[in-house]
This record gives C-alpha cells, structure tokens and sequence, in this order.
C-alpha cells in the first residue's frame, strides 16, 4: 500500500465524474410523444455502456494506484514547482482563451494580430531584433491568412462590435480588388459566387 | 470489352482541360491537406461548385485529384509540425515527427511521399482486379458485425497505449462519451449538453481533433522555453532536401510492410464510414506489432511512417469501390462526390460499373493517375514547405494556433467551434500529463457515432447477445479483438514465458473457425488453412519440446 500519489487522486476524480454523468444521464428522458418502439433503443441507453465500462476501468486505475509504485515522473514541488513546471502552456491557454473573449469585440483580424504578437513576445526573446521580427511575422502570416479565408475563401469571419467598419472597410477595398480581377476572367464562365448561389 | 471500356475513358480523360483540371485539383488538395484545421471533406465541397460546368468525367476527375492531393498533404504538417494536417496522418506524426526533429526532414518526407504513392498505386491495382469481390464481403456486414468491428478498432487503440492499457481503454471510453453529447441519432433527445444550447448539436469533430493534437503537441513543444525558442528543425536546416532515392529505396526494402498496410487501406475504405482516420492508426498498429524493433516505433521508425501514409492513400481506392460498385460511400469525400454524380445525373448502384463504364473506368484510370500527379506535385510543394523547419519553434505555434483557431471557425462559420478547441485542448494536455494516451480518445470519438447506431439497429432487430458469436464476421472481429488485446502481453513475454509458444498457434485455430463458417467455398476452404496451420505450428512446438527460442531478443512495446 502506497502514500496517497497522483494517479491515485486522478482515479478518485475520475470516478467522481462517472458518478455526476452515471446521474445525468437519468436525466436524459425520452419525449412523451416520441413513443419508442419494441425493441427501439433509449436515448441514456448507450451512454450508460460507457459509464459502466469506464467506471470499472477507473476502479481498476484506482486499485492499480493504490498497490502499485508511484509514477517515476512525479515530483513534489508544490504549487510554485508546478507552475514554474507548466508557466508556458499555462499562459497559452490564458492568452488563446482572451483572444476568444475578445473576438466579438475587435474582430477576427485584429484580435488575431493582438494573440499571435501576444504569444510570440511572451514565448520568445524579449530584445529589440526579436521584436521587429515578432511585429513583422504577425503582419505577415495573420494578415495572409485573413486575406485567403475572407477574400479568396470568402468566409464570413467574425466582425467586431468596436472594428466592423474597418473589417467591413477592408472586406470592400481589399476583397473587392481581388473581386475585380475574378470579373475579368468572368467571360469564361460563371463566377464562383453565382455558382455557389446555384449550389 | 474491357480493353474498350478503358479505350473510351482514356480517350475522355487525356485532354489537355483534364489533365490540367486534375493536377490543379492534385496541389489543392496537397495544400488543404497540409493545413491543419482545413479537412479533404472541406477542401473537396469548396470544389464541388466548380464542377457544375465540367463533364461528369472532368469533375470526378478533379475531385479525386484534390482527394488523392489532399490525403498525401496531410503529412507534410504531420511530419514538419507533428500536427496532423488531416485526421488521415495522425499516425503518420508518431515516427515522422521525431525523424524530422532528430535532423531527417527531407528523408521523413520523401518515405511519407513514396509511401503514399505505393500505397495509392497498389490500391488502384488491387481495386481493379478485386472490386467485385470487395464490395461482396462489404455488403455482408451487419449490424453485429458492425459494432464488433467497433469494438475490435477500440482494443486495437488500447493496445497502442501498451503497459497503460487501462489508461488507453478509460481514453477509448471518454472518447465514446464525448460523441455521445448532443442529440442522439435515433429520437433526437439532447443528452448531456447541461442546458446550453450550442453544446445541445453535439461536438464538431475537427475541432475535437485539433484540440486535442494541436494544443497538447503545440504547448508540450513549447513548455521548456529554450527548445521552443530553437528552431523547428534545428538540426537539418543547413541542407534540408528530399532524399527521393533513399526513400523510395527504404519504402521498397520494406515492401511486406507496404503491402500489408495497404491492404489493410484497401480494406477500411470498403467498409462503409470506416476511412483513413481509422486505417492510418490500424496499419501503424499492426506494423508496430509485426516489427522486429517495435521499440523503435515512436522515435522515427521507418517503419511506423510508411504503414499509416500506405494505409490512408489505399483507404481512397476501397472508398471509391464502394461508392462505385454499390451507391454507399465509404467516408465524407465519396460521400460529397457521390452528390457531383447525382448532379450529372448518373446513379451510383449495382448496376453503375455496368451502366456507366465510361465513367466507372474514367475514375479508376483518374485514381491511378492522381497518385503519379500527387507524387510529382507534392515534390514540388514539399519544397516549400520544408522551409517550415527554418521557423522557431514559438513563433510556429503562435501562428498555427491562430490558423487552427479560423480553420475551425471556417469549418461551420461557429463561433463555439473556437471554444470546443480550446476545451479540448486544454483536456488533452490535462491527459497527457497525466499519462493518457491521446490517440484512443480520438477513435472513440470517430467511431462513438457508428457504434451507437450499430447497437440501436442491434437491438432493433434482436435482442439475443448471442447473435455476436453466430456471425461469422462478428466472431471474427471479437476473437481478433481478443487476441489484439493480449498481443502486447505477448510481446512481453515472448521468449521468456512458454505459454507465448501458444499464442499464435491459438489465434490462428480460433480465427479459422469464423472463417469456416462463412458462405461460399474460399473462406471455408481459406478457414480450413487457417486451422491447419494452426494444428502445424503446434506439432512442430510439441516436437521441439515446447522449448523456448534462445538468444531471442525480447520485444516491448512502447507507450505512445
């Protein structure tokens, strides 16, 4: 028998949530008017399959735990050795979940151009070369790649509450440039927006 | 007949509008496969528009071009970013991935290439000899066999996780529990979505994918600062080129492999709704376990690139055959294609090889050649994207989880889409942390779906379990199930435990019974063999008094 380790812990949370969804999933009822048939399988039917199978499998993770070794990787270092351990992914995950929280605000555009410069200057070296380079990389790429899902894609990227006249500006000028140049070549055949409409 | 069929179909395919229409089809679906979040289904239904003015011929034509492309593009980010530009090279990122980063780029990417071309160029020849035969065994399924073949892949993922196979198999099931949220296939009632609304569609599956992939592979790569500051291909940038004899050289010598995965390509795609995303991870599984170094395997293993990127070029062919020969597509792409047939009003059934030869044989001669074009093309374009391995690490990441994040958002123009990758990313690197492998949480999503409906039609029709072990094909996937299951036991074991003596005898004796029992007279007579070399390999261990192999070197089989 070993002290209380992580996969131990893992195990325990595990099953506590087989239990919560094992819970739910009575919850999930089948309509009045939707009589099921002799035979016709029930809609919490299938997930409690699963629910059984991997509540079993967590108690054998958890008897596993309790009589086998510890995992070799696990280390104690307390809440600041753990941080210290995983500050990058932590702040990844901090910046893309912002850069989220603020599309419907500025836009896809500029909210990309914020993330990507944000992500690179916390990531990478912080001296005046690195950042020229970060400043000119996010330009480049986010723009190029704002550039082919709206104008040559033409999919409707978010527009922000505080940036939709210039998204709406750039869509007209930028995207209307490369419009123009597919109505030239229009005389050989039906252009890609009438042949999706036909679509 | 047939000379003439073939006659007409090259004559309607070799104008130079054609070819020219394939081999821009062919670098589409090269650089759609190459970017993570931008799927072949996707880039396949922005060309369907397209060809409303072409022939039948000219659109099928370069629709398989951007199929053929867009399956081959896939391990271009697989192997330069480990980020599987489609779910049809997850595999293709255990072995590739590492090569490229041990300083081998060019020589990751000329195996991938060489694999892909083999792999296609057996299928297409292995479809036109056997399709008939192919589709039969196909349309033999039923439900039972179904969800035992579901079953079966779900063993397959847990084996992959080796000494974790609990681990793999609690992934396995979280994954089936992530298909089951939304509404359920046979009433419609939400399930699991917790009163929100966006939840109550269920979770899209790419942005699953990426999630889990994307961010796990991206933030590990990221998480020590000094490597992420590095470059991507640190080692190899001096002189990164593509070593196209070497590969194809290292592709042929280990034509068993080769043939094999294609096969089992060939076979997947015929099975209706099982594609590449399933047949890259059963290839890269049963070369890992038919390997002589399947530690290897996970580190740059040739080996664990040429099975996947075989498998899902040969997936193509056995999904057109089932599409062609019997109106069901075998995964989304022949589904979308098989809308551009009913669009130039030719049916896809039974009777469509026979009805429509032209066409039929157009579109075998169009998959063989495509895969020409994709390896002359993606020469060209992995060029390009070579010069990938000159980024650093954190500027790469910064930019791709951008791209991820609108390649999501282009997939279905939600908004929430962004966010299932997110949670899911988060989830996956939770779990990787942890020692969860990643890959079996990706199958029980992809198969949750099928396997569901499976048991509902299971169920519909009878509610005796025992039906699973009258069906020969049921039986047959329950009992190589089984045997999976235990397989990485075995390797363990083997030449060091005597039971292991028996292992392959017994596999072979159990799985000739399924067989006997199929209708016809080559499966029977295919399942006596099978039994027969089973009773062999007995005899001869008895004779040898059941006596360890020496000096064997003992096999593990490494975690993923």
């Amino acid at each position: 028998m070993n002290r209380l380790n992580r996969d131990t812990i893992v195990a325990v949370i595990l099953l506590l949530l087989v239990g919560f969804f094992a819970y739910s999933s009575f919850a999930i009822k089948t309509p009045v008017f939707e009589r099921l048939a002799p035979g016709q399988m029930g809609p919490g039917f299938w997930p409690r399959i699963i629910l059984t199978g991997l509540g079993i499998m967590g108690l054998i993770y958890l008897f596993q735990s309790i009589v086998s070794p510890p995992p070799p990787g696990e280390k104690r270092g307390g809440l600041i050795g753990w941080y210290r351990h995983y500050k990058n992914p932590i702040w990844c995950f901090a910046v893309f979940a912002a850069f989220l929280t603020i599309i419907p605000v500025l836009g896809m555009l500029i909210s990309g151009l914020i993330f990507v410069f944000a992500l690179m200057t916390m990531l990478g070296p912080k001296d005046g070369p690195a950042f020229r380079r970060h400043v000119w990389t996010t330009l480049g790429t986010v723009g190029g790649m704002w550039f082919i899902f709206a104008c040559l894609l033409e999919v409707q990227l978010p527009k922000g509450q505080l940036t939709g006249t210039f998204d709406e500006w750039l869509l007209v000028n930028v995207c209307g440039i490369v419009s123009m140049i597919g109505e030239m070549f229009a005389d050989a055949g039906p252009s890609c927006s009438t042949l999706s409409a036909r679509v | 007949m047939i000379f003439d069929n073939i006659m007409l179909a090259t004559s309607e395919l070799m104008s130079i509008s054609t070819m020219l229409l394939m081999i821009v089809g062919v670098v589409a679906g090269l650089i759609a496969g190459a970017i993570p979040g931008f799927t072949i289904a996707m880039a396949v239904v922005l060309v369907l528009p397209f060809t409303f003015g072409m022939t039948a011929v000219q659109g099928l034509a370069t629709m398989i071009g951007v199929y053929v492309g867009g399956l081959s593009g896939g391990l271009m980010s697989g192997i330069l970013t480990g980020i599987p530009g489609t779910p049809s090279s997850v595999a293709t990122t255990f072995d590739g991935f590492p090569m490229a980063r041990g300083g081998r780029p060019g020589l990751a990417l000329g195996i991938g290439v060489w694999a892909s071309f083999f792999g296609g160029v057996i299928s297409a020849i292995v479809l036109v000899l056997v399709a008939p035969q192919l589709a039969r065994i196909g349309q033999e399924f039923q439900p039972w066999d179904y969800f035992a073949l579901m079953a079966f892949a779900l063993t397959v993922t847990a084996s992959l996780a080796g000494d974790n196979m609990v681990k793999g198999l609690i992934a396995g099931l979280i994954g089936l529990l992530v298909a089951t949220v939304g509404e359920d296939a046979v009433v419609g009632v939400p399930r699991f979505n917790f009163g929100s609304d966006a939840v109550q569609q269920g979770f899209a599956f790419l942005p699953v994918l990426i999630g889990l992939f994307a961010f796990t592979r991206l933030l590990s790569d990221v998480q020590d600062t000094k490597k992420a500051q590095g470059n991507l291909g640190a080692h190899s940038t001096d002189s990164v080129r593509i070593e196209h004899m070497k590969a194809a050289g290292a592709v042929l010598s280990r034509w068993g492999n080769l043939i094999r995965s294609s096969l089992i390509g060939v076979f997947t795609g015929v099975l209706p709704a099982a594609g590449s995303s399933i047949s890259n991870i059963l290839a890269y599984d049963q070369a890992k376990k038919y390997s002589k170094e399947p530690e290897k395997f996970g580190t740059g293993s040739i080996d664990g690139i040429v099975a996947p990127e075989s498998a899902n070029n040969a997936t193509a062919g056995g999904a057109l055959i089932m599409m062609m020969a019997l109106g069901i597509p075998g995964d989304i792409v022949t589904a979308v294609m098989l809308g551009a047939l009913l669009i130039h009003d030719v049916v896809p059934s039974p009777t469509f090889i026979a009805e429509q030869p032209t066409i039929a044989y157009a579109i075998f001669i169009a998959f063989f050649l495509a895969n020409f074009m994709m390896l002359a093309m993606q020469s060209l374009t992995l060029r390009g994207f070579v010069a990938v391995t000159r980024v650093r690490m954190y500027m790469l990441a910064a930019v791709i989880l951008f791209y991820c994040a609108l390649g999501v958002f282009a997939l279905n123009n939600v908004q929430f889409d962004m966010w299932t990758l997110f949670w899911f990313g988060v989830g996956g690197f939770i779990m990787r942390s942890l020692g969860f492998p990643i890959v079996p949480v990706i199958l029980g999503v992809v198969l949750g779906n099928i396997a569901e409906n499976s048991l509902a039609q299971v169920i519909a029709i009878s509610t005796d379990p025992t039906m699973f072990l009258i069906r020969p094909w049921s039986l047959f996937f329950i009992i190589l199930g089984l045997f999976s299951s235990f397989f990485h036991v075995y390797q363990k074991n083997r030449a060091i435990k005597r039971w292991t003596l028996g292992f392959i005898p017994a596999m072979c004796l159990f799985l000739s019974i399924p067989v006997f029992m199929m209708e016809g007279l080559v499966r029977p007579v295919l399942g006596i063999g099978l039994g027969l070399f089973g009773l062999y390999l007995i005899v001869q261990r008895v004779r040898a008094g059941w006596k360890l192999p020496e000096a064997e070197p003992v096999m593990e089989v490494g975690d993923l």
